[in-house]
């Protein structure tokens, strides 16, 4: 059987600035994979290139056998493929509960909309608290749970998740931890990025290690590395374990 | 008293006029981020094609209107794909695209010229006769266009209210990103919001061509005028938006019967250049 996400050899970048050079990955059916890495080596442009917000200047993707990579972002979403981005605002000006109704805006989402609404609301509480809020007064963590609970409202078949628990208190952390190993568990697959190597080994079945716009090193879960020897991957020799 | 009751009328007219036109210039601002200096020549374009079909043609004045709505639309939606969409997200997008649509308020212009001549067209009016409203007497034209304009600025709040396609408009316009990643497809919504100012400003045209004469030029000054209203109350909301322009309609016909029509215009600026040294962000606006 093909990948659902299969990556092979994009590079992609912004203007003259290359990020991504040859870049190869895929992601099986019914696994969720985790990326990290030092940050600006390309993991967000390597989402958003899969999404279709950047164009690569070479290479294909595929997902679930279609060529995407010459796709709009309204095309991917609506074949499933939903990109949850790194610290998004949402739209200030509009209320909580509204926006997630708009967030079933694709052809594909629009059946079980209201279902999905409860989901969202029953998996993030506070949100359903602030239901008429205006996206502009919520918290930088209420805004990641707007943000995740869009996304599952395009009902994805593979979520991409980029940092979700960035810059949050341990606090809060751990209630989108939470939340994000709920997701998972019923049954949506996740390309998630965070620097945070134990919770994606919890989470994921394999990690990538992207450096220079690269896959650098390929994990399996079953390669029984534990946290330690992963360290010692991440920071090279004579790393702190 | 009399006069009183008939400028309150003729207030509300040109409210009316001016809500219309400037609920345009808010739906392109706040999706696409750009102020359409074309907006009045749309209106113009409208009551051109309004004319073409129910006088030129002979259809009636119905199906003239529609076609009037429909002309504009297209022509705002060509407008954008070919002057506003190659130069969105590059450096001084707004201020290429006031010289783009500025460029496109000359063509049209010149180019109605070319093809309806020089000379003064005028529309009928959708009811002939005259109503009195408390001893003020207007056309019942003019009364229709009174009670219409509250109905499509409401349709027009719902549609971008509680629709999902019109909430895709307000989106786009506060996080492009954001949007597409929930699966909006952005160009589709510029062309959309475009083309549906655009046919409010047709609708206005071919209303106004029953009142005034239809000429090359007619567009300018309601484009003036909803610049002062959208600069009185700001381009964020269709609210404030509609309640500036009713103000603003109101203050100019009691202008006109204060201070007479010769110094109208010049009190109108003097309030926009107090507004924008004071007020930013409109009066209604947020700072």
């Amino acid at each position: 059987m093909t990948a659902l996400l299969s990556v092979e050899g994009i590079s992609a970048g912004y203007g003259a600035i290359t990020v991504l050079r040859d870049l190869t990955l895929h992601v099986g059916r019914n696994e969720s994979i985790g990326l990290f890495g030092p940050n600006g080596h390309g993991k967000t442009t390597l989402l958003r290139t899969i999404s279709g917000l950047l164009r690569a200047s070479a290479g294909r993707i595929h997902f679930d056998g279609a060529d995407i990579s010459r796709q709009r972002p309204a095309t991917i979403v609506n074949a499933g493929l939903v990109h949850s981005p790194q610290a998004n605002t949402m739209f200030g000006d509009m209320a909580i509960a509204e926006t997630l109704e708009l967030a079933a805006f694709a052809p594909r989402a629009r059946a079980g909309a209201k279902q999905r609404m409860e989901q969202v609301l029953t998996l993030f509480p506070r949100l359903a608290e602030r239901r008429k809020q205006l996206a502009r007064t919520l918290s930088g963590g209420e805004r990641q749970m707007l943000s995740i609970g869009c996304a599952l409202m395009c009902d994805p078949r593979l979520l991409m998740l980029d940092e979700p628990t960035l810059g949050l208190s341990p606090r809060l952390k751990e209630e989108l931890a939470e939340a994000v190993g709920a997701i998972a568990r019923s049954g949506v697959p996740l390309i998630v990025v965070e620097q945070d190597v134990e919770f994606l080994l919890a989470l994921t079945q394999r990690l990538y290690m992207i450096e220079h716009g690269a896959v650098s090193r390929e994990i399996d879960r079953n390669d029984g590395l534990d946290h330690g020897q992963v360290m010692q991957l991440y920071f090279g020799q004579g790393g702190e374990a | 008293m009399n006069s009183i009751v008939a400028t309150l009328v003729s207030g509300i007219l040109l409210g009316s006029l001016y809500a219309l036109m400037a609920s345009g210039l808010s739906v392109v601002w706040t999706t696409l981020g750009v102020f359409n200096f074309a907006h009045g020549a749309l209106m113009m374009i409208g009551a051109y094609a309004a004319w073409t079909v129910s006088e030129g043609m002979g259809l009636g004045l119905l199906p003239g209107i529609l076609a009037g709505v429909a002309t504009a639309a297209l022509c705002g939606i060509v407008i954008e794909y070919l002057l506003i969409r190659p130069f969105y997200g590059t450096r001084h997008m707004l201020l290429v695209t006031v010289m783009t649509t500025l460029a496109a308020l000359i063509i049209l212009e010149k180019g109605a010229q070319l093809i309806w001549g020089a000379k003064l067209k005028q529309l009928p009016r959708l009811v002939t006769g005259d109503v009195s409203i408390f001893g003020a007497t207007i056309s019942w034209h003019e009364a229709i266009i009174i009670l219409l304009a509250p109905i499509v600025l409401l349709l027009l709040w719902r549609f971008t209210a509680m629709t999902n396609r019109g909430r895709s408009l307000r989106a786009v316009g506060q996080n492009q990103d954001a949007a597409a990643l929930i699966g909006i497809d952005v160009p589709y919504a510029f062309a959309i919001a475009f083309g549906l100012a655009a046919a409010l400003a047709g609708l206005t045209g071919a209303l106004l061509g029953s009142i005034r004469f239809i000429t090359p030029v007619m567009g300018s000054e309601p484009l003036v005028k909803a610049m002062i209203v959208v600069i009185f109350g700001g381009l964020g909301s269709l609210g404030a938006t509609a309640g500036a322009a009713y103000v603003i309609g109101l203050l100019e016909a009691f202008l006109i019967l204060w201070i007479g029509l010769y110094w109208t215009p010049f009190a109108l600026f003097l309030l926009m250049i107090a507004v924008l040294i004071f007020r930013p962000n409109g009066l209604f606006g947020r700072a």
